[in-house]
């Protein structure tokens, strides 16, 4: 068995979900700053690709990022890569449709934040990076965490859009969603059923993680106060 | 806030009542104006459910349009896929009355007439004295256009010039030719030991990949290159690969066998095959 598609999956959902983690975060904190009507409607652009069918991102990835397309057409031009069909397509496709994943569950955990504990930062003179950094995300860590694993697990199950721009090379592009596709369309049921298996585990093994988080948060109510009372 | 969102969801709704309302109303008049024609008669519109490979599509919505128009108690409805993903639907009990397939292995499959060793399932859906070869294709080298990778042949495939090159995975028809092409330039392994090949599911997947630039080149047929406005730069002899023969039969599980065996009958004739010609296909001989 050649297990190139688990190493490139996981190579795209591990690279797409530490994008996704930090920009998911930054967009969640500063979107909730602004103004009503704007925050409105970044808010759904930014979480429509969560309801949107996968192959609706991949038309607008190829529409964007296609060689005879706006940036893709430039990229070409300047750097004579593609940006499509090749190993890192993939990333593009699960990075958008993780993205919601995080930003939402991120945006929940900073609303559940008790300001007070902002304002009596500020109060003692520290600076909003150190709030930020130092008592803000270890309040949410578990929120945050949940998130990511979340989006890591989207990623990692990310099939309509990449094989839509990132399309199926063996040994090149494939991964293990592409691939279960490509087996079963070519009759190969057995090896079919052992890049299922595979993918089970792995997403059973995800989801435990976010269980165990939710338990710990329960188990752990007032973890914040702990945390933000040392410094 | 709160009244914004009142007011936005009215309009919405007040959108929806009004549209809905609009389409009843048309929905009425039209099955008023087939009252009107049909009269005293009280039998109810027939709809075929024609599967087809998705080279047809262009040519069979045309069809359509001339066929709904001569016989106005049936209306057409198409499943345009590779032909592999409609023989796995018309297995698993898709509601089908016509077949038409891109190669005779999905059709052989399915026909209990055919050798047991292309028919491993020993499926039975081919009603018996249907099946005609109908058309014939041309399978093809296509490029984006203006040709950036500058491929001329089949030939240049096995040259630096190419980098991706689009094909029908072996369950789609054309993936099948392309395989066989390759095969027998002795370019195929070499192709996929260096990860130049993107299998796509469907003829039109890989179409779109080569007209998006997506891929470099891609073996399609010419009938697709010809709807994409897209260049061919080779043509596949028969020295290359067996000729595209698209096999059409009524199956046995239709309920309307009689109707089905009609529109087959009327894909045959001359009319037709204009408009088939119209895009590169031939009387298959």
């Amino acid at each position: 068995m050649d297990w190139y598609p688990l190493y490139n999956s996981l190579r795209i959902a591990l690279i797409s979900s530490v994008i996704v983690f930090f920009s998911g975060i930054f967009t969640a904190y500063y979107i909730a700053k602004l103004h009503p009507v704007l925050k409105g409607i970044l808010d759904v652009v930014l979480t429509l690709p969560l309801v949107l069918p996968p192959t609706v991102v991949g038309y607008f990835l190829l529409v964007v990022l296609g060689p005879r397309r706006c940036v893709g057409a430039w990229i070409l031009e300047v750097f004579h890569t593609r940006l499509v069909m090749t190993w890192y397509s993939g990333i593009f496709a699960a990075a958008v449709v993780a993205f919601p994943l995080m930003y939402r569950t991120a945006r929940g955990a900073f609303e559940s934040f008790d300001e007070t504990l902002a304002y009596s930062g500020q109060t003692l003179g520290l600076s909003n990076r150190y709030i930020f950094w130092r008592i803000r995300m270890p309040a949410c860590r578990q929120g945050i965490m949940a998130g990511g694993v979340l989006a890591f697990a989207r990623a990692l199950g990310e099939y309509g859009a990449t094989s839509m721009i990132a399309g199926y090379t063996p040994g090149k592009t494939a991964t293990i969603s592409t691939t279960v596709y490509q087996l079963w369309r070519t009759n190969n049921d057995t090896l079919a059923f052992r890049w299922v298996v595979v993918n089970v585990v792995i997403s059973a093994v995800v989801l435990l993680i976010v269980n165990l988080l939710e338990k710990r948060e329960k188990t752990s109510g007032g973890s914040h106060i702990h945390l933000s009372g040392r410094n | 806030m709160k009244r914004k969102m009142v007011v936005w969801f009215m309009t919405a709704a007040a959108a929806l009542v009004c549209m809905t309302g609009c389409s009843a109303e048309k929905q009425e008049k039209t099955s008023g104006q087939q009252m009107g024609k049909a009269q005293e008669d009280t039998r109810e519109s027939i709809t075929l459910n024609v599967f087809a490979a998705a080279s047809m599509t262009e040519t069979l919505e045309m069809i359509q349009k001339m066929y709904e128009e001569e016989s106005s108690d049936v209306a057409l409805v198409f499943n345009f896929d590779s032909s592999g993903t409609l023989k796995t639907q018309i297995q698993e009990g898709a509601d089908c009355d016509l077949f038409i397939s891109a190669a005779q292995k999905q059709m052989d499959q399915m026909d209990s007439q055919a050798d047991p060793s292309v028919n491993e399932e020993d499926l039975d859906f081919v009603l018996e004295g249907s099946r005609v070869d109908l058309l014939e294709n041309q399978v093809v080298l296509a490029v984006p256009k203006g040709n950036p990778a500058g491929i001329e042949s089949f030939e240049d495939l096995g040259t630096d010039k190419l980098q991706i090159l689009a094909l029908g995975n072996e369950d789609v028809p054309v993936g099948a030719y392309s395989t066989e092409i390759l095969t027998n330039l002795g370019l195929l392994d070499d192709l996929e030991k260096e990860g130049k090949i993107t299998y796509g599911s469907n003829v039109k997947e890989v179409t779109t990949q080569v007209s998006e630039a997506s891929a470099d080149a891609g073996i399609i047929y010419a009938t697709d290159a010809y709807s994409a406005g897209l260049a061919t730069v080779a043509e596949a002899g028969n020295e290359l690969c067996q000729p595209a023969v698209y096999p059409a039969a009524v199956l046995n599980t239709s309920k309307h066998q009689k109707e089905a065996q009609a529109f087959l009958d009327y894909l045959q004739t001359e009319e037709c095959m204009k408009v088939f010609e119209t895009v590169g296909f031939i009387r298959a001989h």
